[in-house]
């Protein structure tokens, strides 16, 4: 027979889910509390949309399934484009301007061919289009990342259209773009001035593009810098806009979170504006990635100007575990009632009004075999034949009827 | 200030890298020939050092177990590591280089087998011409798999020639320069730029 091991599900046992779900709380309630609201998209989604979509998920990687009449559907690769096309197909009303969701995302690669779901926890606002709601969206990030206890993070600001600029007064052939962009991906600063010299590109723009690597930390230096090699007017507003945002998440006192990184080149082609990623010590993979992406509901036939950013949730529990920023909770339960069979009525009792107040509540009798001693709780409550026992931390005290035990307890929880 | 951790690869590039350390007055004490040890401190301990095998470090440090990286280029290139890649140490010199029998040409038409210790750098390379290949994965003695007919070709790194020279083999297309390179994570280049700027000024001001 053959042996089921482990399935690659990460965290599937119960002490994990406790920490996924203490974790997507933490990120709801934060989402929640800049007026955002929750939503779902459908599982299966088509294939042709994604496929028809320029400069979205690569093709391979989708999981395709082919449904009884013959159509090609894909396991959801992604939750920003069905929420685009809903609010757009729709029209934007005040209910649907801010949504947020956690949803799994199925992708395949042959690197990691055991890694085909992951949990995305994100935020789209769409219909505004102004450095404010851009500065926001990245304070929630911020925010975020704060109530999870991170102490040393950094948000990259970058902008999709800077790079574009650039390139746009080259002439490169596909190949070239992507050796250059993978140069600039990691800042390779050695081999990246040989390989445009061998290119027929502008001695301007040249030096423009080797430097765009290291444009990168205090705003406000880098800005300074980045004024030198701006080429044209569209540069120019770029920058300016990225200026904008910063000057107001300094308003909100946050500055130190975030640099800037005009180096920064996202996959998703279909950012037009504002990009970002979160980075947590000791992760090298960015633990959340966002930005602006105004044409995208063009797509779907009407102008909707957008900005959004996902969280992927499987990196920040595992840098939150590697940090020891989990809540090690080592109890099973908040009460724990011991009883002898001949008062069992008055234990089971209790056990349903203190379940009613809220409580979690174990019951165990004291004939089984099941020794409930070394299960941790917070309080542990005796019922013998004799007395009524209430134990609390290192506290012991008697009580006769359920009215006498709320109040002892009461006076505990203070 | 947070100690920075730094990943070398055992051997020629840790010792090139600890000499340049020391002439920037970091020194570690412990440290010393025949030791045993894997994990070293300079004095104030502001540096952590750990010696790893010099494939493992682009892994260590794109996972964040070490903030920078002195290691080859081939290393980099073979791990595909998404790091940063800053500073060129000038030191390791060779190349990457597709090498076969004498006048056996590459044939672009049909499948070739090639024999190496780096696949990933040999299908990217072929990749890149178009060229489909199947590879053979060896650990080592590679100019062997032509000569008894295992393979067409062998990708491997050249630095003098003679090893290739002896078993009757020649260079046939050079793939890429390589040289030791330091790789930088890059949540730590984010997360703590001072540590890691002043390192790497220090490590250049040495080079100078």
């Amino acid at each position: 027979m053959q042996r089921y091991v482990m399935d690659n599900n990460k965290n599937t046992n119960v002490k994990d889910f406790q920490i996924r779900d203490e974790l997507i709380n933490s990120l709801k309630n934060r989402f929640t509390t800049y007026g955002y609201k929750q939503v779902r998209t459908s599982t299966f989604e088509s294939y042709d949309m994604y496929s028809n979509i320029i400069g979205t998920v690569n093709k391979d990687e989708m999981i395709k399934v082919i449904d009884s009449s013959g159509k090609v559907l894909v396991l959801r690769p992604d939750v920003t484009i069905p929420l685009n096309r809903m609010t757009t197909l729709n029209g934007l009303n005040e209910d649907n301007q801010r949504v947020f969701y956690v949803l799994d995302v199925f992708r395949q690669s042959n690197e990691q061919a055991d890694q085909k779901e992951s949990t995305q926890a994100g935020v789209e606002c769409f219909g505004d289009q102004s450095a404010e709601t851009d500065a926001e969206i990245i304070m929630m990030a911020i925010h975020t990342l704060k109530d999870l206890g991170f102490r040393n993070f950094k948000i990259e600001i970058g902008h999709a259209g800077f790079f574009k600029e650039l390139i746009q007064q080259t002439n490169l052939t596909s190949n070239e773009l992507d050796a250059l962009q993978s140069l600039i991906h990691s800042k390779n600063l050695i081999e990246i001035e040989p390989f445009l010299t061998q290119l027929d590109i502008d001695e301007n723009v040249r030096k423009a593009i080797q430097s765009i690597p290291m444009l990168y930390g205090n705003p406000e230096i880098v800005t300074e810098q980045a004024k030198s090699i701006i080429q044209n007017e569209s540069m120019q507003s770029i920058l300016q806009s990225l200026i904008d945002i910063y000057e107001l998440i300094k308003a909100y006192g946050e500055e130190n979170s975030v640099v800037l990184n005009l180096g920064l080149i996202n996959n998703m082609n279909y950012y037009s504006g504002v990009i970002f990623q979160g980075f947590v010590d000791s992760v090298g993979k960015p633990v959340l990635m966002g930005g602006r992406y105004d044409h995208l509901s063009e797509q779907f036939g009407q102008p909707n100007p957008a900005i959004g950013f996902a969280f992927e949730v499987d990196l920040l529990i595992h840098a939150l575990k590697q940090q020891g920023l989990t809540n090690n909770q080592s109890t099973v339960a908040d009460i724990i009632i011991q009883y002898d069979k001949d008062v069992q009525i008055e234990a089971l009792r209790s056990a349903y009004l203190l379940r009613d107040y809220g409580y979690q509540v174990l019951t165990y009798s004291t004939n089984s075999n099941k020794n409930s001693s070394n299960l941790g709780s917070k309080f542990t409550i005796e019922f013998s034949s004799e007395t009524y026992l209430l134990h609390g931390q290192g506290t012991k005290q008697a009580f006769s009827n359920q009215e006498e035990l709320m109040s002892l307890l009461q006076k505990e929880e203070l | 200030m947070e100690p920075i951790t730094l990943a070398l690869a055992k051997g020629r590039p840790a010792k090139s890298t600890i000499e340049l350390l020391e002439k920037t007055g970091e020194h570690f004490v412990e440290l010393h020939e025949d030791s045993r040890k894997l994990v070293f401190y300079n004095e104030n301990k502001s540096i952590k050092v750990i010696f790893v095998k010099a494939l493992d470090v682009p892994t260590y440090v794109e996972k964040g177990a070490a903030d920078i990286g002195i290691v080859g280029k081939d290393n980099i290139m073979e791990s595909q590591a998404d790091v940063y890649e800053l500073l060129d140490l000038n030191i390791g010199k060779c190349k990457f280089s597709v090498a076969g029998k004498p006048n056996h040409a590459i044939k672009n038409s049909r499948n070739i087998t090639i024999a190496t210790k780096y696949p990933n750098v040999a299908k990217k390379h072929f990749q890149k011409k178009g060229q489909v290949i199947e590879t053979v994965k060896l650990n080592g003695s590679v100019e062997l798999a032509p000569i008894i007919g295992l393979s067409d070709y062998i990708v491997d790194i050249v630095e003098t020639g003679s090893t290739l020279k002896e078993n009757g083999l020649v260079v046939l297309e050079d793939i890429e320069n390589i040289s030791t390179r330091l790789i930088v994570n890059k949540a730590s280049f984010a997360t703590k730029a001072t540590e890691v700027q002043n390192f790497i000024n220090q490590l250049q001001s040495a080079m100078e």
